[in-house]
């Protein structure tokens, strides 16, 4: 006979605990203090400036380059940040899952928080520079550019779903990821321009999910062009497939995921 | 009407004769064969509970009792049988245990309370009562780190029973804190028996199983060996225990 179970309807405040998880994570990474929480806000700013004053000298005749060095650096950090905690979010939260019944992927979903507050701060200090510095994006630009970081946050949460369930069967995904996330850093094109590459590699680079996203954000943001629509078609193709794959592997894996902790 | 029908329930664990946890053993191992040893730690078990009872759980150590409740609760999934639970379900189990270490009470209260399924208002609305309950309002300021394993079980106790839904599962949940805590605890779990709750309640004690316990039962092996009043089943896990010795 096969196990057939049949639970209540669990009443969880999932937006209050949603929200519980992401202001504990916060409150717990910096402390509680407000200096922390002025301290968190301002460190992506900071970054920024550190970074734009460093690369003006250095790539002072190629004003675009440093900025789209800038924006595939930032998008890449998210990636790399948000991958990172989410990957190890079930296991960093045993305590709760051991002893309650809620939905799981709350804990995966809060554990991504830090890494969006830091983009989003990002994004703020990068667009208020554009228009200081004369260059403000148009109104179809940004809700494209921020139509991208919605696929990215896709990417990222299908990844950090799968990833979580697997890391508790194997402790060193984590390590592995690592390495992999290292390869991962030149084969986007955060460093080096795409076109230095042959085209008829192109694609197998645009499968990364971080270079669509770091190509397109920088062509609508820096560069004043518009990706085309087969583009932009394969960007939500790779978005979807990362998504399904890791939510259909966490629905899978998680309703047993108490048993491996 | 019952709130909770199990039929043949059964729970296997996987002993694996050598341990591989990482990706780099699995690699390292491929082609090194592993021999499995199945524990049943749940045979096959059927049980009904009914609205508004207190049903008690005996048994042994590694009878099944936790397991059984962690199924009951949706911890965990059996690999065998069928189990409806017809009303939301509030698991008491090892809170002493984890928690936020980095965390002040009053966060922690914040997070285990919308867990174990308070609204967010609900939980802060109840704050101060969940403190007094569990006698550390002095100290909701201070991480848990800071708090002895006692305390910080109080105060996992005083969450749950804030938080309780239409069913409570108790494991050993008397055996924590000091005897005047005990006493708050036997107070609380009286005031929600009067309220209708039911309850299902895992425990070593005889007092607890005789005096709280309308229906109990005991397990052994992974299967119910006796069935009947709190009573009957205290004796008989008494005569089992001695005859053991």
């Amino acid at each position: 006979m096969r196990a057939a179970t049949a639970p209540a309807g669990q009443r969880v405040d999932v937006p209050g605990m949603l929200w519980t998880l992401i202001r504990t994570d916060f409150k717990s990474r910096y402390h509680g203090t407000l200096g922390g929480f002025v301290w968190a806000l301002l460190k992506p700013a900071l970054m920024f400036v550190v970074l734009m004053s460093v690369f003006s000298l250095i790539f002072a005749s190629t004003p675009n380059y440093r900025l789209n060095l800038i924006v595939g650096l930032f998008l890449w950090e998210f990636f790399v940040e948000a991958t990172k905690t989410g990957l190890i979010s079930l296991h960093a939260k045993a305590f709760l899952l051991t002893k309650a019944r809620f939905p799981p992927w709350v804990l995966v979903v809060a554990s991504l928080s830090n890494a969006v507050i830091t983009l989003a701060v990002f994004a703020l200090t990068f667009l208020a520079y554009l228009v200081a510095i004369g260059q403000a994006p148009g109104a179809l630009e940004v809700a494209l550019s921020l139509l991208y970081l919605v696929l990215f946050f896709l990417v990222v949460t299908g990844f950090s779903l799968g990833s979580s369930v697997l890391f508790l069967r194997y402790r060193d995904l984590n390590q592995v990821w690592e390495v992999i996330t290292q390869a991962g850093f030149f084969i986007a094109p955060i460093i080096y321009p795409l076109d230095i590459i042959p085209e008829r590699y192109h694609i197998y680079l645009y499968l990364w999910p971080p270079t669509p996203v770091i190509q397109f954000s920088r062509a609508v943001l820096v560069d004043g062009g518009i990706p085309t629509l087969k583009a932009h078609l394969l960007l939500v193709a790779v978005a979807a497939v990362v998504f399904t794959a890791g939510a259909a592997l966490f629905r899978a894996y998680s309703p047993s995921a108490a048993e491996h902790l | 009407m019952n709130v909770i029908e199990a039929r043949e329930l059964a729970k296997s664990f996987w002993i694996p004769s050598a341990k591989r946890e990482t990706i780099r053993e699995h690699v390292i191992h491929f082609y090194r064969r592993r021999s499995f040893e199945r524990l049943d730690v749940l045979r096959s078990v059927s049980l009904d509970v009914r609205a508004g009872e207190t049903l008690g759980i005996m048994g042994r150590n590694g009878s099944g009792k936790s397991t059984l409740l962690k199924i009951l609760c949706g911890i965990y999934r059996a690999d065998r049988g069928t189990l409806i639970v017809r009303s939301p379900v509030t698991p008491i189990l090892e809170l002493g245990l984890g928690w936020n270490p980095e965390l002040d009470g009053v966060d922690n209260v914040l997070l285990i309370g919308t867990a174990m399924g308070l609204s967010l208002r609900q939980a802060r609305r109840s704050l101060d009562e969940i403190l007094a309950f569990a006698g550390l309002e002095r100290f909701a300021g201070m991480p848990l780190k800071h708090y002895s394993s006692g305390m910080a079980a109080r105060l996992a106790y005083s969450v749950a029973f804030k938080a309780v839904r239409d069913v409570l599962v108790l494991d050993e949940v008397f055996a924590v804190g000091d005897q005047e805590f005990r006493a708050r605890c036997e107070a609380r779990y009286r005031e929600l028996s009067a309220q209708g709750h039911t309850v299902v309640l895992v425990s070593h004690e005889p007092r607890i199983v005789s005096a709280f316990c309308t229906r109990a039962v005991l397990l052994e092996g992974g299967t119910i060996v006796k069935e009947g009043s709190g009573e009957d089943v205290v004796r008989d896990y008494a005569e089992r225990m001695a005859a053991a010795s």
